[in-house]
């Protein structure tokens, strides 16, 4: 069994979304007593969506040789987007400032692998920085 | 012994003081439900503007932003805040009407602490200046020899707009085509552009296009004529047996504060009603005064979502609570 | 011309250039806009005579244009909403190592429509109005129809994964209660998505995001970009400003037009003079990879667009887009009545304002373009510290627009969907256009068939959509002309 490529499984994600979007789109009015009701144009876009997604999944099949993605880096990126979701959780414990110096300590020291000490300082230099512009010269409220 | 004893009871003293009036001590947050430049938000600055300038209030008063699901965030904001003796919120019709329709809107002015109604928004009947209509009445009839023929522009169909139209229709025996149109810019284009018939539209809005001629006005959407329009008919001069839903905005508290801050702020707000400042704002944007403290507030809610809960099921729109 | 009198007063001068100033830099913040930052200015304004206030204002309307392009450029990070096609061929330019050209040509582009915004406004302020004014639902649905047919052109390698890209955006545009039936619709019972996603949320997830993630998966610790030195590579060339030619006229009127209609606003203009500009490029295969004229047009467009919105605003006091919302109500903060009759009553302040303008644009230019080598500078700090910066200014963004914790996480969820769109090759573009465009053209075409009582020839009948529409399915059928080309060369080759 060949290797499903990574067109196949986005294709069958979409076709799903465009799945539950038709399902969804079903249970409202279609046409109106005045034009078309809110389940007009979700059926249809969601009736497209299901089609090209199923044309790119039979089309990720039929190709001899599927684009490869690399995934060799992507564990960095996600484990930094985990940190920014940490960060976005954190808030309301932490505060703004802390969790965004949080989020810088761990971007410099983590994934660039520099000096503790850098990262650190940047952490701190870098909050201070947000809090003198933003709340305090321009009066935009931190989250 | 007697120092201290005495230093003891003015402590005690000013203690009772303090809880028997209640004053802020730190920035009042105003939430609003617009982003900033919406109606909303200007108004809550506008207010907040007058408050600074009569000295109403000794602190600062920041208008903060909560937007989404058309007042719902706002609110349910203001629910969470329970106790919170610093925190008002600027309520509007919207606030009234979207628990009735959206399953999602879970709190309603009845899970908060109302403080006072401040103004209502009258509202106009107008059409294009060259309509072959004069009185409403013209309007109305002919909109009943072509059933669903003429069409009126407005906002979404539990805002006031279509309120009035249900409430014509049913009066007049006559039915005509609503379509909505989330900006008041575009529903003025629309009518101006010839696209739709009528339109409810605000004094404010409406004033330059009738002084250049481009508008013309068949009635009133009030219960006495307003100064700026003397010669215009209210709704039941005109012929038509309705009692117009106001369009009202005011000011609402979270939930389970103590009754002196509840009357602290029902007094800030009657006293702004009273300044010059605050006359001269309603004078400048055409609103008229709606002042009910917080009691008649509540009252006025019971009544009002009766009415909506009524008129938007006798128009065909779900109602959820 | 009283106004330039009114205009040059030292006064208004400093105004000008505070206004001017301002914008810029709120351009560049991603999230905070024009809007807000002209209603926290409010209070401000009764300090001052209202023709100085208006001239600010209106300074920083325009000038917000110019700052939104800095970090599209620079960072693929769409500083406003209408910056976003600017990030399609200028962040590559500066991936190329032009970023000074790149900054270059946005502020010459800029001037020179934002100059042609005002002469319009000058000229043909009360006659388009009235013109614009016939401009309804139909035409307005042809003109999204004609915006989206636009995918066609920003597709790429893959025109199911474009179209798919797009069926996404609309989708999300559609989440929200819809306006005609006060349904909910794919709210999942969140009542912070009662009223829709906000674009701003989209654009800065996907683009913004999305693309410090996909910069970490590198491990090497070096500068995010090369950054050329010497003056000669700061500045556009020559040969630039010619092929630039065609999109300094294109992004002026088209964004000049689009801005006079009430409701379509700078993002949809700088959408349609980027595809157009590609659609007549002599290298249209180039148009995302770095060309010159790919950054010019929809940065003309975004700042001619101000011209346009402008007009609706001043001779019929109806609102175009949120900055003259806001503005509007200023006016009648200030006691002024907007409407048909504010130009000939108030001559000094319209057209102290109109004269401020081209001064304004001159300032623009004059401060934008000697700024290029120290805004290019931003590319030389090192990667490591820029992304949490990026990051950071995201989430104050976002959170500045819209007061709660939710846009945040939506703003999260949509950095990992841009994310992986990079990786599994799915165009962005299309995905914003069907954002931007999907409620709108939703909202036309339902009212275009209320007003017609259901028949659909309303969409063809009237002239003007009617061209429009012939327009979009011309477009859409391009590919399928390249497909037919192709196929008879491969047979004549046999």
């Amino acid at each position: 069994m060949r290797a499903l490529s990574a067109d196949f499984w986005s294709g069958l994600a979409l076709g799903g979304l465009g799945a539950y979007i038709i399902v969804r789109a079903s249970s409202w009015e279609y046409l109106g007593p005045d034009g078309p009701g809110p389940g007009f144009f979700p059926l249809w876009y969601g009736i497209a969506m299901a089609a090209l997604s199923l044309g790119l999944m039979f089309s990720s099949l039929r190709k001899q040789d599927p684009d490869q993605i690399d995934w060799s880096g992507a564990g960095r990126a996600f484990a930094t987007w985990f940190a920014l979701l940490a960060c976005v959780a954190l808030l309301n414990v932490a505060g703004f400032l802390l969790c965004l110096a949080g989020l810088t300590f761990f971007i410099i020291a983590v994934m660039y692998r520099r000096p503790l000490k850098v990262a650190a300082s940047a952490a701190i230099a870098l909050a201070g920085a947000f809090y003198l512009i933003f709340p305090f010269a321009l009066g935009v409220r931190l989250p | 012994m007697g120092k201290k004893l005495a230093l003891v009871a003015v402590l005690a003293l000013s203690n009772t003081v303090f809880a028997q009036g209640f004053t802020p001590t730190r920035p009042v947050e105003a939430v609003v439900h617009t982003g900033p430049g919406g109606g909303s938000d200007l108004l809550a600055r506008a207010v907040a503007l007058m408050i600074e300038k009569e000295k109403l209030l000794p602190v600062r008063m920041q208008v903060v932003n909560k937007t989404g699901g058309g007042g719902a965030v706002a609110a349910a904001y203001l629910a969470e805040k329970k106790g919170e003796t610093h925190t008002i919120g600027f309520f509007t019709g919207v606030w009234l009407t979207n628990p009735l329709t959206s399953q999602e809107a879970k709190v309603s002015l009845k899970d908060l602490t109302p403080v006072a109604r401040l103004v209502l928004e009258p509202a106009l009947i107008a059409v294009k200046a060259d309509a072959p209509y004069k009185t409403l009445a013209d309007f109305v009839s002919a909109a009943k020899q072509k059933p669903g023929e003429l069409k009126q522009s407005g906002g979404s169909i539990t805002s006031r707009d279509n309120v009035v139209r249900q409430q014509l229709q049913k009066a007049g025996g006559a039915r005509w085509q609503y379509i909505s149109f989330p900006g008041g810019g575009e529903r003025i284009a629309a009518l101006l552009g010839g696209h739709v018939n009528m339109m409810v539209i605000e004094p404010a809005e409406a004033g330059e296009h009738i002084r250049a001629g481009n508008m013309r006005v068949l009635a009133q959407v009030t219960e006495s004529r307003l100064s700026a329009f003397p010669n215009v008919p209210t709704l039941k001069e005109a012929g038509f047996n309705v009692t117009p839903v106001p369009q009202v905005r005011g000011i609402v508290a979270p939930p389970g504060i103590p009754r002196e801050n509840v009357a602290y702020w029902e007094g800030v707000f009657k006293r702004l009603t009273q300044t010059e400042s605050w006359k001269k704002f309603l004078a400048d944007n055409q609103f008229e005064d709606g002042y009910q403290n917080a009691a008649e507030l509540t009252k006025f809610y019971d009544e009002f979502t009766g009415q909506m809960r009524g008129i938007l099921q006798e128009a065909g729109i779900k109602t959820v609570r | 011309m009283g106004g330039f009198a009114v205009a040059l007063q030292p006064f208004n001068l400093l105004w000008c250039l505070v206004g001017v100033a301002l914008g810029t830099v709120v351009g560049i913040l991603p999230g905070l806009g024009p809007p807000a930052t002209i209603a926290m200015l409010l209070p401000l304004t009764f300090l001052m005579p209202p023709a100085s206030a208006m001239i600010m204002l209106a300074g920083i309307y325009y000038g917000a244009k110019y700052g939104g392009s800095t970090t599209s450029i620079l960072l693929n990070v769409p500083g406003e909403s209408a910056s976003v096609a600017t990030c399609f061929d200028g962040y590559q330019m500066a991936r190329k190592g032009r970023a000074g050209p790149a900054l270059g040509i946005a502020a010459i582009a800029s001037f020179i429509a934002g100059t042609v915004g005002v002469l319009g406004l000058m000229l043909v302020a009360p006659p388009l109005a009235r013109m614009a004014l016939a401009f309804s639902s139909p035409e307005y649905f042809a003109l999204m129809s004609l915006g989206l047919a636009m995918v066609v052109l920003l597709a790429g390698r893959s025109m199911v994964k474009a179209l798919l890209a797009m069926l996404v955006g609309l989708w999300l545009a559609g989440i929200g209660t819809d306006l005609f039936s006060q349904t909910s619709r794919f709210t999942f019972g969140r009542m912070e998505l009662l009223s829709g996603i906000d674009f701003v949320v989209v654009a800065i997830g996907v683009f913004a995001i999305g693309e410090v993630l996909a910069n970490m998966q590198g491990r090497e610790a070096a500068k995010a970009l090369p950054f050329p030195k010497g003056v000669r590579n700061l500045l556009p060339t020559v040969q630039d400003l010619k092929d630039s030619r065609f999109a300094f006229a294109n992004g002026s009127i088209v964004g000049f037009l689009i801005g006079v209609l009430p409701g379509a606003g700078s993002t949809i203009a700088s959408f349609i003079s980027y595809g157009l500009e590609k659609a007549v490029s002599r290298r249209p295969e180039e148009f995302g990879k770095g060309v010159v004229e790919g950054v010019a047009a929809p940065e003309g467009a975004n700042n001619a667009e101000t011209g346009g919105a402008l007009i609706p605003m001043l001779t019929l006091g109806i609102p175009g887009s949120s900055t003259t919302a806001v503005l509007l109500a200023a006016l009648v903060l200030w006691g002024f009545k907007p409407g048909p009759l504010f130009i000939p009553e108030n001559p000094a302040l319209f057209w102290g304002l109109v004269a401020s303008m081209y001064i304004g644009n001159l300032m623009l230019l004059v401060l934008n373009l000697p700024l290029v080598p120290v805004f290019a500078q931003v590319l030389r700090t090192p990667v490591y510290i820029l992304y949490p910066i990026i990051l950071g200014i995201a989430l104050v963004g976002v959170y500045s627009t819209s007061g709660g914790l939710f846009d945040l996480w939506l703003l999260v969820g949509f950095g990992l969907m841009g994310y992986l769109m990079r990786k599994l090759d799915y165009p962005s573009a299309p995905l914003i256009l069907g954002v931007v465009l999907g409620g709108a053209m939703e909202r036309a075409l339902r009212q275009s068939l209320m007003m017609s009582d259901g028949s659909i020839s309303i969409l063809v009948s009237r002239p003007v959509s009617a061209v429009m529409l012939s327009l979009a399915v011309l477009i859409l059928l391009i590919p399928l002309f390249n497909k037919v080309n192709t196929w008879r060369l491969r047979a004549l080759e046999k």
